[in-house]
């Protein structure tokens, strides 16, 4: 292939490049020009003197993070609990999709779909009241029970261990819906003729759902894994906090970078400190997604991201 | 090769795109000290400001925009416009989400003249980041009655880095804590006895227990205990600062010594009760989940720790239910002035103007009504003895800026026992100027240079010290060892050591 200049491709192409213009300029307005921000990490900010006049104090503002060293174990639990929840979370949505997808009585997959989409439509801190209505220890719907049978009641704020899987299945109940939609299109675009061969040489349901939708959605859930990749550092604040909320005994097994910061600066905000934070996160989310595409590569160039 | 370039930059929006929170534009001009130095040399002698230009005042306060806030204003800006030819405007930041946007105010570079500040709203640490607009020439010259006015510890607890940076209140509250319990269940109960003891507080909180299964003794919810605020109020010693309320001191020492909660004579002893408390179900297992914050105002809490205010809110909410106040704090002194208090901002464009209204509302009845009350026979009536009634709490009840409050021109609310004074008045008697926790009022702690160590203990405390005061523990010494082991690995030595050396610092400044 022949090397041309920009400009040749420019003029070749001035449509598409119109076309791009406006997304172009949102992403550098909205998340270029907003980094040079992150100096903030590495200074003690003062209103009057602004982001870029506040004095250096060269490591300071990450202390906090570690020198108690809380920082592993809240990198840790982050990076397990997206984990977690990726592999749920787009493991149910690949199935509910291709349930949906099966079903041929036309109202109950409309119903059916709509009721799964549902949650995700209900804000956290709704989440938070069920989730203490579920389990709390003196009226909790699950204590109630148990007592009305006669049984020892358990007392779920005490059990640290309990809190993933209980995060993992709300998270999985809000997200799944959401994300099997972008499946239904993707199974809904295999060709149906495909099938139809398939299934008149004998081919039973599960060995179509094996042999054609699977590998036909597999771009997808690739790229799919990729863009959560990208935010693995990233707790849903929201989630943890609502679910969790102050209940200390449960920290070491539920806290994330977000809900650590958070608690850490409530009383006395300091924008370098979260700054330092937000750095921090970004970082090494940059290497994973860097390592992770890589690999993808690797493997088969078609499914890397960039 | 284009599609692959489009598809990098996607994934590069994605990735980084993330990192837009952090961004904020910071060019908060200097026009502060352009503003304060040039006002201070134009200072006349007469202190008179001069209105000839008419001028519209902005003012931030923390709460929630009321319905009626239009009528208020178009009263009191027909009496500001008579009379300093200004307008005010008043902005509101909800209570869900003033924790981000208040610091922000002073970070966008937005221009605007007066916010209501606080301790707990980072008013040091605000004022150290350059946040105000230092007022020691201006608030004698254009506030020279309300400047009387203040004592002289007001002042100095004001003064951050040898400049003042707020005006504080008139209004003295005080640090004392206390139970706030249902007079009618005590009666049932047989107590007679004002509840100002853990004795009596067990003799209470049992009998409900027993008897009202449907409430909880002890309201106690996700913000955290308050139990061991009381317990050391009641032995007589001070939190250092209000934002670190796991260190104490008693000020009666002459050199006191800074100690944390769980290195405090009594402290096994004080967590052993809690654990007893928690396990005689005083309240529920469950609290820190729990965010419903107004179940003793709901009747679904019996009693509760808190100061006088709150007592005096719920008499007026249900006088039926009989609240009554027992103090539990054995050397009662008065809060920090900046506990309330207002701030201009440095890029406010008329600081003069500001201090001038400033200063009526908070010498003229009439402007102080209007302000903070309202529209007579609108928003609000008084009865004879001057108390005032809200008339409709959905459409206006009183102004959120707390800082305007003075001794002289505030009102009771109808309805308010008269202990409410009395109990106050009893305090007053006892605080002497420069003894026991009094002393300390002017101590303002500078946590700048810990702020590191500071927030790593918050969370610890928070992690370890909240579930131990709430009694959620097996074995009490090993939970204190537990918190005692993250508290020291979160820095709590460096902490306690500044605090020292501060508070040395100080008590040398007085003598």
């Amino acid at each position: 292939m022949k090397k041309e200049g920009f400009l040749y491709e420019f003029k070749k192409n001035k449509a598409l490049f119109a076309m791009a213009a406006p997304a172009f300029i949102l992403v550098l307005v909205m998340s270029y020009f907003p980094m040079s921000g992150l100096v903030l990490a590495f200074k003690e900010y003062q209103y009057n003197l602004g982001v870029f006049g506040s004095p250096w104090n060269g490591l300071q503002n990450f202390g906090y993070l570690f020198n108690s060293g809380t920082g592993w174990l809240i990198t840790r639990n982050t990076i397990l609990y997206n984990l977690l929840n990726l592999i749920t979370s787009q493991l149910l949505a690949v199935v509910i999709a291709i349930f949906i997808t099966e079903i041929r009585a036309k109202y109950f997959k409309k119903v059916t779909q709509t009721v799964i989409l549902l949650p995700y439509f209900i804000f956290w801190v709704v989440v938070g009241v069920f989730v203490f209505s579920i389990f709390n220890y003196e009226t909790g719907l699950i204590n109630t029970m148990i007592s009305s049978l006669g049984g020892e009641k358990i007392n779920f704020y005490m059990m640290p261990m309990a809190w993933p899987i209980i995060i993992c299945a709300f998270n999985a109940w809000k997200w799944t819906g959401y994300n099997s939609v972008i499946y239904i299109a993707a199974v809904t675009g295999v060709d149906g003729e495909i099938n139809e061969a398939a299934e008149i040489d004998g081919a039973t349901i599960f060995q179509r759902i094996r042999y054609i939708t699977l590998p036909s959605i597999r771009p997808t859930l690739v790229t799919m894994v990729l863009l959560q990749i990208g935010r693995i550092l990233r707790g849903d604040f929201e989630m943890f906090y609502q679910i969790v909320g102050n209940n200390g005994q449960l920290f070491n097994a539920t806290d994330v970078i977000d809900t650590y910061v958070f608690r850490s600066l409530i009383t006395n905000p300091d924008i370098g400190m979260t700054a330092a934070a937000t750095f921090y996160q970004s970082v090494l989310c940059f290497a994973i997604i860097m390592i992770v595409n890589t690999v993808v590569k690797k493997i088969d160039e078609d499914y890397a991201l960039f | 090769m284009k599609k692959k370039l489009v598809a990098a930059l996607l994934a590069a929006t994605m990735t980084l795109g993330l990192l837009a929170g952090c961004g904020s534009s910071g060019d908060t001009s200097s026009s502060g000290d352009a503003a304060s130095s040039g006002s201070s040399s134009e200072a006349g002698a007469s202190g008179e400001v001069d209105t000839s230009k008419e001028v519209e005042l902005v003012m931030y306060v923390i709460s929630d925009r009321p319905a009626g806030q239009d009528i208020v204003d178009e009263n009191i800006n027909a009496i500001l416009k008579e009379k300093l030819n200004c307008t005010l405007k008043i902005n509101w930041i909800g209570w869900a989400e003033y924790a981000q946007k208040y610091p922000l105010l002073f970070s966008s570079g937005e221009e605007f003249d007066m916010a209501y500040c606080a301790g707990w709203l980072g008013f040091t640490s605000l004022a150290q980041r350059g946040a105000f607009m230092a007022l020691d020439e201006m608030l004698p010259t254009y506030a020279p009655d309300n400047y009387a006015m203040q004592s002289e510890s007001a002042l100095q607890q004001a003064t951050v880095n040898d400049k003042l940076y707020a005006v504080p209140t008139l209004l003295p509250t005080y640090t004392s804590y206390g139970s706030i319990y249902r007079g009618d269940i005590a009666a049932e109960a047989g107590i007679t006895d004002t509840i100002d003891t853990f004795e009596e507080v067990e003799q209470f909180a049992d009998y409900v227990v027993a008897n009202h299964p449907e409430m909880e003794a002890i309201d106690q919810y996700s913000a955290g205990p308050e139990l061991s605020l009381v317990w050391t109020r009641m032995n007589g010693l001070m939190d250092v600062d209000s934002n670190i309320r796991y260190l104490f001191c008693d000020p009666s020492e002459e050199h006191p010594t800074v100690k944390a909660l769980y290195d405090l004579d009594g402290a096994v002893e004080f967590y052993q009760m809690c654990k007893n408390w928690s396990d005689k179900g005083y309240w529920s297992k469950s609290a820190l989940a729990d965010t419903d914050s107004q179940k003793t105002q709901n009747g679904k809490a019996a009693m509760r720790f808190h100061n006088i205010d709150s007592w005096s809110g719920l008499t007026v909410l249900h006088p039926e239910w009989d609240f009554q106040f027992g103090t539990m704090t054995s050397d009662v002194a008065h809060l920090p002035y900046t506990q309330d208090c207002m701030v201009i901002s440095n890029t406010s464009k008329n600081p003069e103007r500001a201090l001038a209204f400033w200063n009526l509302v908070t010498t003229d009845q009439e402007v102080y009504d209007a302000f903070y009350y309202g529209v007579l026979g609108t928003s609000y009536e008084l009865n004879d003895e001057g108390q005032f009634t809200v008339l409709d709490t959905d459409l206006y009840a009183t102004s959120a800026m707390w800082a305007a409050r003075t001794l002289d021109l505030n009102r009771n609310q109808a309805g308010v026992p008269e202990s409410y004074d009395t109990i106050r008045a009893g305090w007053e008697e006892t605080i002497k100027e420069g003894v026991g926790s009094e002393k300390f009022t002017g101590f303002v702690m500078d946590t700048s240079s810990i702020s590191t160590e500071v927030a790593a203990c918050t969370n610890a405390r928070q992690q370890y010290g909240w579930p131990l005061e709430l009694g959620y523990t097996e074995d009490v010494e090993a939970s204190i060892e537990e918190y005692r082991t993250a508290m020291q690995a979160a820095g709590i030595d460096t902490v306690i050591e500044e605090c020292q050396k501060q508070l040395d610092a100080y008590l040398a400044g007085l003598e």
